[in-house]
Formats: C-alpha cells, structure tokens, sequence
C-alpha cells in the first residue's frame, strides 16, 4: 500500500468527508470517529512518505496513470514530505482537543461542521503535495472555500469579518490563477517540474516577469502578508476557537509553501534572485511586516486579536527569510513553517481552552487564570516561549537560521527587525502572563464555587494541547535532524 | 482612498497589457499552447480513452483528478450554505399567527395564540407573504419541467460526443427542480425532495467520483486509472476509460443537481424552509 501514500493522503480525507456529510444525516454520533479515524490514516501516510522520500528520494506520483505533462502528477520531494506531516498532525490534534467545544457551540450541525473541516484538510493537503500548478489553484479554491464556512461560524462580527476575507482571498486566487494562465501562454505546459524546465529561454519574456509578479502578489494577499494583512485579524478573531486554531496554523503556512515552492521548483532561484533584481525590496517590506506586526499586537488588549498579529509578523519572517535568496535564509524559512505552524497551533489551541471555559479571551477575562488553568497556562508559556525563540523550543532554531541567513546576506535591517519582533514578543507575553498569575481571579458572583480552586478544561482538550507543547520541545531538540536529513535537500544546490 | 484604489487598478492594468506584448500572436497556431500538448490529445484522444470528444477526454480522464475537485468545490459550497444558513426548528421562533389554506376551496385560515391544525391533506400551511397561486404559471411549468429533465439527462449521457456532461446536466437538472419551487412553493418542492435526501444526494455524486477512483486504487491501479475497471466492467481497458468517464459524469451530475437545489432552499428561504420566494 505504500506506494499509494501519495494518492491516499487526499483521497481519504475527501472520501470520510462525503462519508461524514451523509453520516450527519443519519447518525450525528458516528462523525467523531469517523473524522478522526480519517485524520488518523492522513497523518499515517504523511509520515510514511516522508520515511520513504528520506529512504528513496523524490516520488514521482501519475494520477490516472497518465504520464505528465499529459496528464497530473504528484511530485513529493524533501520540500512537501517534511510540510505534509505537520499539515496532518496539526489538523488531527486540533480535531481531537475541539470536540467538546464543537458540540458546545454547533449542537445540531457537527456534520456539516466536520465534513468542512475534513475538506478544508484535503485542500491543505492537496495543494501541498500537487506537482501542477492548476491542480493547485483548484485546491486552493476548496481550502479557500471551506475556511470562509468555518470562519464564518462565531460571534457576532464573524460573518462580516469574513465576508471581507472572501473579498480578499479570492482576488488572491484570482491572481494565482491568472499568473498560471500567462505561464501557460507562454509555455503550453502546467506541470511545475515541467514548466520550470521550458522557462529558461523565456527568462527575459515580459509575460513571464508579469506572470511572477502576478503569481506572488496573489500568494501574498492569501497568506496576509503586510500590507495586504489587513483581512486576517478580524477574520481569525471572531471565528469559533476550532475553525481559528486549525485555519491560523496552517493556512498561512501553506501559502509560505506555495510561495517557497514557485520560487525554487516553477521559477527557479535563478530566476528570482538573478535575473530579478528585486529581493531586496522583498526583504525590506518583509522587515516592515515584523515592525508592524509586532507594534499592532502590543496595541491589543485582547489575548486573540494580538495572537493574529503575531502570525502577520510571523508571516514577515518567513517572507524575508525567503527572500533573502541564501541557504541559511531558505533553511530558516523552511523550519519556520514547521515551527510557526506548531507554535501557533499550540497558542490558539490554548485560547480555544480559555474560551471554552471563561467564555472570553480579552485581557480582563484572563485574570487568575494560572491558578485555575494550570495546565493550559504552561502549554501557553511553551507556546510562548517558543514565539519568543527561548531554546530549547524550537523558535529559537528557525529564527538562528534566519538571523544567521540575514548576516551572511549582509542584511542587517531584516537582523534587526528579527530582534526588535522578539523583545516585542517578551513584552507582549509577559504581561499576559503577569495578567494571568499576579492579578487575582474577579469574583462578581460573591461566593462563587470555583474562585480559588481549579478549574481546568476537560482531559480531551489538555491533552491534545499538552502533546503540541511537548512536540514543540521535541522538534526543537532534534533541529539539527530536521536540517541536515531533509531542509538540506530540498533547497536547490545552486543556491549557497 | 478612491485615488490609492485608482493608481493600484491603473498600475495592474498597464502591467497587464505590458506583459501581452510578448503573448504569440492571436490564434497563432505556432503558440506553445497550440504546439506542446494540444497535438498529443488531438491525435491520441480516440485511440487511448476511445472518447470522441476531446474536451471531455480531457476534463474527465487526462485532468480527471482537477475535476473531482472541481465537483468537490460544488459540494462544499452547498455545505457551507448550509451550516451558515439553516436555522435548526429549536432556534427558530415559530410565529405567533400561523396561516393556513383550506386547499380545495382556496380559503385562507388565520390562526392565533400558537394554535396549530394537524398536517392533512385538506390544509396546507402557508405565510403571510404568500401570494395566490397562478393556475397558468403552475400548469405551464409542469408542462416544461419533464422536457427540461429529459433534456438534462441527454446532456449528462451525451457528454461522450457533443458539448455536455455532468456539470452542464447537473445544472438543467436542478434548474427544473428550483422552477418547480418557484412555481408552486418551497414546502410543496421540500415536500417531493426532502432536504435529507439532497444533503445525502449532494454527497454521494461526488462520492461516486472518489469511489471509482478509489476503486481502481483497490484494483492496483493508481487512483482515476479508469483502466483498472476493465476487468469489473468486462471491457478492454481503453473502453473501460471511456466507461469510467461515463460514470463520473453522472456522479458530477448527481452532485451538481443536489447542490443546485439545497444552496437555492438555503438561501431562498433564508435557512428556515418556510415559503421561499
């Protein structure tokens, strides 16, 4: 069976969604297990491909068994392999730990629920693993689509919020797709591997240039990155915790993916950072996308909504790590969205507990709560931590790498930017941690049964999030692995 | 704002028609859109699906696997209609009055306080914005609706030789369901196609889509290698393409048809199911 793998890892996500949809109708309580168990076998093939791209190399994978370019094929290389795993485990932890809070907050619509969250999966995937760029762009849309339903679902200010992320996302997707075209134009070929191996004559071609720019711009606005962020605080803020913290880990994420993979297999390095002339400025913008970033969420006094800026400033990083076209830059990049996935993943899954059991996420409501929550409080100090970039979590490796990358690039404003965000970070945290530990717990309700005591979330949420801290500790401890057997492979050996 | 919003537009358009300075010439048949793949599928189409149309070869077999997703955006669209839209009967306020129409003579009954009549045949509930029915809308339709459907059904099987297939049937199909409910009325349409039924419908089309492609991954094949059915279908494996083609489109159509009807009752009815338009 493991030379399906490649074909699995979507394909069982879709099939128990359509299988979970029709379950919604009959029986509600089959859903659970049914997502879970699908998550389950997803992760299983992830980490089962990437064993076998580490043991063979790079996977060629034809679907319909058409040989490309005629037809689609999957290429999983040591780029995909390290960031499918991360895509399965993230949404299969986050699946587990938000069960309780689902059935809170949707008690007559978890099929519909979990058959959006087992799709949104699959497009995630999808656009990971894909080798076509249209093939792309199509599950991009599902992606895209599933996570304006999800994000829609939540308070008040939901709907709206979102209704401007649709706005956003799709001129984004547009713009994918229209770059897509005029390379097709151009070349006749959709196929990535393929594409990149027509391009080279066309390297001065303006359709091509234009067809770059029309690619990034696109790429960019759907992974928030500044100035076109400015849908994603609103949009992550007011959805419902178990859409928020499955959409803010990774859907940027896989954009920094899509990015870094247009950059090294469609376009090539030589193209972007030769024949282009433009990294600098990349760079710079990726610097202002920190500055602001960090400034915005020290303006928050709301634990969810300065969280967002984070992942805008976070976004920065990976941006301009990328950009900064050498392999420690790229390295950085590429741990970066391993780390920034878990590390947001593990922060928001902490909000998800708080809200679920004070029922809000501003700074009052935080109040005593290293009393009252203690386990979920340290997951958010690990999550922190990690943010922060305190070895040994494994921030602290992603953002060496970056800051080593930005040294040898001579760089210094993106080195800055990467130190000013950290202290920024410091501050932001350690107030809501002197919030959460020094201030007492209000008691509006006189003689309350649980002022003092503890009162933490049920095991199935704790659980779940402890996991994520500990992985956070984990991957940081094995970075030099992560590095030297996998990322080293995946960054093309022209680039030094 | 308005001039920020200006030069962005101004400046995207310039870069836009700068870049069609370099595109082959229109309709240049020496373009690489022309000359690299378009040759294989012209001349290899019929020899190696057996499918007349190349468009549909294409779509449904060469790039098959886009097309599932394709179906799979449909089905989620109809989905997230309906987790953002339907009002469970325990959050929904049931009006104070309640409006029912004696269905033999037409008298229209007001009833207050909460009371109800009992479902029967004689009364049919309706709302206050209810308007009278018009007797040649309503037998004018039904005369259209099973030529519209038969119609849809020669689109989705014909997809093999002339413009058509699933997507196109799909939407003939459900567009002679939702003119069905516009003629006569929601609850009369949810009455024949319960929404149990399109929610089920809605994901089994695209559940017939995975599965043949899950199928022929069972059968040692990869996935979507309509191929591998050769030996189920009793064909050889060109005609077995062809074949799975065939099945696809009507699992397409399945899922267009069901996903048509359940995002137009969402929304039409604001996700209560009363009265539609």
């Amino acid at each position: 069976m493991s030379e399906q793998y490649p074909a699995l890892l979507v394909v069982v996500p879709l099939l128990s969604a359509l299988v979970v949809s029709v379950a919604g109708w009959v029986n509600k309580r089959l859903c659970f297990p049914i997502a879970v168990a699908a998550l389950g076998v997803t992760a299983w093939s992830c980490v089962g491909l990437l064993l076998r791209v580490l043991d063979e190399g790079v996977i060629v994978y034809k679907l319909g068994g058409w040989t490309p370019p005629m037809g689609i094929a999957y290429y999983i290389d040591y780029l995909n392999s390290l960031v499918l795993p991360v895509v399965s485990i993230v949404a299969l932890l986050n699946l587990i730990a938000n069960k309780k809070g689902i059935e809170q907050q949707f008690p007559d619509k978890t099929g519909p629920f979990y058959t959006l969250y087992l799709l949104m999966v699959t497009g995630l995937l999808g656009i990971v693993v894909t080798g076509d760029a249209f093939n792309l762009y199509v599950l991009l849309e599902i992606a895209a689509l599933t996570g304006y339903g999800l994000l829609a679902m939540g308070e008040e200010r939901a709907p709206l919020a979102t209704l401007n992320y649709l706005y956003m996302g799709t001129i984004g997707a547009c713009f994918y797709l229209l770059g897509v075209g005029y390379l097709y134009i151009v070349t006749g070929s959709l196929n990535m591997v393929d594409i990149a191996g027509l391009l080279p004559p066309l390297y001065q071609s303006k359709a091509v240039l234009a067809a770059f720019i029309i690619c990034m711009v696109g790429v960019w606005l759907k992974m928030a990155f500044f100035p076109l962020h400015a849908w994603l605080p609103n949009a992550y803020t007011y959805a419902n915790s178990a859409a928020s913290s499955l959409i803010a880990p990774l859907v940027t994420k896989v954009m920094v993916y899509v990015m870094i993979r247009l950059i090294l297999t469609v376009f090539t390095p030589e193209f972007v950072f030769t024949t282009l002339a433009v990294s600098d400025a990349v760079v710079w913008l990726a610097v202002i996308a920190i500055v602001m970033g960090a400034v915005l969420a020290l303006a928050e006094r709301n634990l969810k909504k300065m969280l967002t800026y984070i992942v805008v400033a976070e976004v920065g990083y990976m941006v301009g790590g990328a950009w900064l076209g050498n392999r420690d830059g790229m390295t950085g990049a590429i741990l970066h969205i391993v780390n920034d996935a878990l590390m947001t993943l593990c922060v928001f899954m902490v909000v998800g507990n708080i809200v679920y059991k004070v029922k809000g996420y501003a700074f009052e409501d935080l109040q005593g709560l290293f009393r009252k929550m203690p386990f979920t409080m340290a997951a958010l100090v690990i999550g922190a931590m990690s943010i922060i970039g305190v070895p040994p979590t494994c921030g602290f490796f992603s953002k060496w790498y970056l800051i080593v990358g930005a040294i040898s690039a001579g760089h210094y404003g993106f080195m800055a930017a990467l130190i000013f965000s950290s202290i920024v970070s410091v501050v932001l945290f350690f107030r809501v941690f002197e919030i959460c530990y020094y201030e007492p717990f209000a008691d509006h309700h006189g003689h309350d049964n649980h002022s003092g005591g503890m009162d933490e979330a049920p095991v199935s949420m704790v659980v779940p999030l402890l996991i994520v801290a500990v992985i956070l500790i984990v991957v940081g401890l094995y970075t030099g692995d992560i590095v030297n057997h996998v990322i080293q492979f995946a960054i093309p050996e022209a680039m030094v | 704002m308005k001039i920020i919003g200006l030069i962005i537009t101004v400046t995207t358009g310039a870069l836009l028609f700068y870049a069609a300075g370099d595109f082959p010439a229109w309709s240049d048949p020496a373009s690489p859109a022309s000359t690299y793949l378009s040759p294989h599928f012209i001349e290899k189409t019929m020899e190696e699906t057996s499918v007349p149309n190349i468009v549909t070869a294409v779509l449904a077999d060469y790039r098959g696997f886009d097309t599932m997703f394709e179906t799979a955006v449909i089905f989620s669209a109809g989905v997230v209609c309906f987790f953002l839209l339907r009002i469970s009967r325990r959050e929904d306020e049931e009006p104070e009055t309640r409006y029912y129409r004696h269905v033999l003579t037409g008298v229209t009954i007001q009833l207050k306080e909460g009371h109800e009549i009992p479902p029967s045949a004689d009364f049919e509930r309706i709302d206050s914005m209810w308007t009278p029915p018009d007797l040649i809308i309503k037998t004018g339709c039904r005369l259209l609706i099973p030529f519209v459907q038969l119609f849809a059904l020669y689109v989705i099987a014909h997809g093999h030789h002339s413009p058509g297939g699933g997507f196109q049937g799909g939407v003939i199909l459900g567009a002679s369901v939702i003119l069905f409910a516009i003629s006569h009325d929601l609850r009369t349409a949810v009455r024949r196609m319960s929404e149990k039924l399109i929610g089920i419908l809605c994901a089994a089309g695209v559940l017939i889509y995975a599965g043949t492609g899950a199928l022929c991954l069972l059968l040692k094949l990869n996935f979507l290698d309509y191929s591998a059915l050769a030996g189920v279908l009793h064909v050889d494996p060109i005609t077995a393409r062809s074949h799975g083609i065939l099945i696809v489109e009507i699992g397409v159509g399945i899922a267009v048809l069901a996903t048509m009807i359940w995002i137009y009752n969402n929304i039409s009815s604001a996700g209560r199911y009363r009265q539609g338009l």
